[in-house]
């Protein structure tokens, strides 16, 4: 999606629309484009392509090596990542912080599904739930500060929700072990999460990915909707220009609170996610090396594009779980790795390539897809 | 519980008092040493570090390779044959060269790394030095592999000492104050009272109208970043034998030296002296009291202090962004 802030859905109603409509008969293709059924659509098809594509067809699956359970492990992070996005990319603020969200709904989840309910619906409204409170919490205190302090603050929180869970609150937690008493029943009461899809396996699995694929479609279209609607303009106002925003007579303060809880928010739905697809929360999830891994996930992907975070995921994912020869699906950082080969420097080349998207492009990996793509059609003569 | 009249039971409670004290001090040391290096840089150079916890990880591997001789285990310098690797010349040789080293990198960092992104915003300052500390730990697990080695403390110094009222008190714990505080000091001189710390501290008020005086301000911010360093590189050395040596450590002083800077304000010398004596205290009170809520306790304490004073104890409006 563009980052023009002249080309918004309400730009699309007035009269500038109008006058496109009575010269040609048809949307462009570039409009259809932007348009938000086309972009559901399309998350919608990707969303279900994506676990045959990886595990199950017949070339490119060889070719990946990919895995059921990584897909349904991409599309939660890829929430988280997107989630954190609509902070960094479109806000402008850095939060090192988001572990507390993530990881915090992973507890309150995990909590939730032992003492009130197991219902996988349920148990991730209750997840989302607390990491939106926790966002406005944190929020307002880390808020009053901006810039380097923001990310310092946020780091901080996020420590110490950490420390909390290790060792005043290990009664609730289970301290150091992690949360292993998470219980995760049936969807609506009659689909078991951990079964096949009846008629449809071969395409999307389990019942388990069709669950968290639907939610992914859902936050898809709602981060959609919200950064194009007049609302989230001003998040991109506040981002390119704070102070004009407040000028023009903004409160500044209450948008960045907002675009903080919107983004805690789905980072508690990633959170929550992940706890019902693991059935465990490790205390690594509030560590501040889970914030580190979302912020890389976001700049590899592309910051200030909605899908960019999510490629950022899926590619740090499928390096740390695939390339790398690791088979456990658990946070990197957690013990040594001492394979031959790619499998020690795996973390490190990632840092590199890190480095180098920071200096060399700015918009990350889906940006330089955007870049080919529009010198591709230039060079066929196509206007842009 | 210290709190008791009786007289016996409160002489006893004094030397524990004291021996907390003590701890926390010696705590506190190793993050102003970070810190003052964190706050310089941030209040002159307005430039955010995220990658001074590398340099404190490079001066304690540099320490201990100078200090002692190691056999790397688990590493990749294992693999490559290399048996046994330092030079073992002692500590005091360790706290002479490590932080030229640990200078001359920062010198690099500022040159390379730091300058072309002067002009970028925060947010891409604070990326990029955190891409560069997972590089640079990445680096060092690779090399010497992930598992903890062993800083022995120096022979002259690693028993312990009889103090007054104390009683017997680590006499490491005493050398690491005594050298911070003496750092401390040469490095406040260096700013307060030198023609170099007169322009660096007017390049923190008023960049532009420094340089309008015909005063070129790329050389001191060098030296400066240099400085900061090489105080990195002071508290790895000295910080080293107190804690397990691990590519991790760089991070785990990293996070409390930035609540020092922030309790103690952006810029200021005493600021992070005392925001770590703070932090280092709480630390070591509650260890002795509440343990399991010791970590907390000091993010508590730093959103307490940036509620009630959002600049930082000693710090200035104009000088925090």
């Amino acid at each position: 999606m563009s980052d023009e802030p002249t080309e918004t859905a309400d730009a699309a109603e007035d009269g500038g629309a109008v006058v496109e409509r009575t010269r040609r008969r048809f949307p462009s293709w570039s409009r259809a484009v932007e348009s938000e059924w086309f972009v559901v659509g399309a998350t919608t098809v990707a969303v279900a392509l994506f676990p045959w594509l990886f595990a199950r067809a017949p070339v490119v699956s060889d070719l990946l090596n990919g895995y059921q359970d990584l897909a349904s492990l991409i599309l939660i992070w890829g929430i988280f990542a997107m989630g954190f996005n609509l902070l960094l990319g479109y806000t402008g603020l850095l939060s090192f912080g988001h572990a507390a969200f993530w990881g915090g709904a992973a507890y309150a989840a995990g909590l939730f599904s032992t003492q009130v309910s197991s219902s996988p619906l349920l148990i991730v409204a209750a997840g989302t739930v607390f990491a939106a409170l926790l966002a406005w919490v944190l929020g307002f205190v880390a808020l009053r500060r901006g810039g380097i302090y923001f990310a310092i603050l946020t780091l901080a929180f996020g420590q110490m929700m950490y420390y909390m869970a290790l060792s005043p609150l290990s009664g609730i937690t289970n301290g150091e072990n992690g949360y292993t008493d998470v219980e995760v029943g049936q969807l609506f009461g009659s689909f078991h999460l951990r079964y096949p899809v009846p008629g449809l396996d071969w395409l999307l699995g389990t019942w388990q990915y069709v669950f968290v694929g639907a939610i992914t479609v859902l936050c898809v279209a709602l981060a959609y909707r919200v950064l194009n609607s007049p609302y989230g303009m001003v998040f991109r106002a506040i981002r390119e220009n704070e102070q004009r925003a407040e000028f023009v007579g903004l409160n500044v303060w209450r948008y960045k609170l907002m675009a903080f809880i919107i983004s805690g928010s789905l980072a508690g739905v990633a959170g929550s996610l992940f706890t019902i697809h693991g059935s465990y929360v490790p205390l690594e999830s509030l560590y501040w090396t889970t914030s580190g891994e979302v912020v890389i996930m976001a700049v590899l992907g592309g910051v200030g594009s909605l899908f960019g975070p999510i490629l950022g995921a899926g590619l740090y994912l499928y390096v740390e779980n695939i390339t790398s020869g690791i088979r456990e699906l658990t946070v990197p950082l957690t013990d040594v790795v001492l394979l031959d080969g790619f499998g020690a420097y795996w973390h490190l080349i990632l840092g590199l390539v890190f480095v180098a998207v920071i200096v060399l492009f700015p918009r990350g990996i889906w940006g330089l897809f955007r870049d080919v793509a529009a010198g591709i059609r230039r060079l066929g003569g196509g206007r842009r | 519980m210290f709190l008791v009249a009786d007289g016996v039971v409160l002489v006893v409670a004094l030397d524990r008092v004291i021996t907390i004290l003590l701890n926390g001090l010696q705590q506190g040391a190793i993050y102003v040493l970070v810190a003052i290096g964190l706050s310089i840089i941030l209040g002159t150079l307005k430039f955010v570090n995220f990658a001074h916890g590398a340099l404190y990880l490079i001066g304690t591997y540099a320490g201990l390779l100078v200090t002692l001789q190691i056999q790397p285990t688990g590493g990749r310098l294992a693999d490559w044959g290399y048996a046994t690797l330092g030079l073992g010349w002692g500590f005091l040789a360790a706290l002479v060269i490590v932080p030229v080293v640990v200078f001359v990198v920062g010198l690099l960092m500022e040159r390379f790394v730091a300058r072309p992104f002067y002009d970028r915003p925060d947010t891409d300052q604070i990326l990029l030095t955190f891409g560069l500390a997972i590089v640079v730990q990445e680096v060092f697990k690779i090399l010497f592999g992930g598992q903890s080695y062993n800083f022995a403390r120096p022979a002259w110094a690693s028993g312990p000492v009889h103090l007054p009222v104390v009683g017997a008190f680590p006499e490491w714990r005493l050398y690491v104050i005594g050298i911070t505080a003496v750092v401390v000091v040469l490095v406040y001189a260096l700013i307060e009272y030198t023609d170099f710390g007169l322009v660096v501290r007017a390049g923190t008020r008023d960049a532009e109208m420094v340089q309008l005086l015909g005063i070129k301000l790329s050389r001191p911010y060098l030296m400066v970043f240099g400085v900061g360093a090489a105080l990195a590189g002071v508290a790895g050395v000295v910080g080293g034998p107190l804690y397990a040596v691990n590519p991790n450590i760089g991070t785990e002083v990293l996070v409390p030296s930035f609540l020092v800077v922030v309790i103690g304000g952006v810029g200021s010398i005493t600021g992070a002296v005392l925001g770590g004596i703070l932090i280092g205290e709480t630390l070591a009170i509650l260890v002795a009291v509440a343990p399991q809520w010791s970590q907390v306790g000091i993010y508590l304490l730093a959103a307490i202090v940036l509620l009630a004073r959002p600049q930082g104890l000693l710090g200035t409006e104009e000088v925090a962004p």
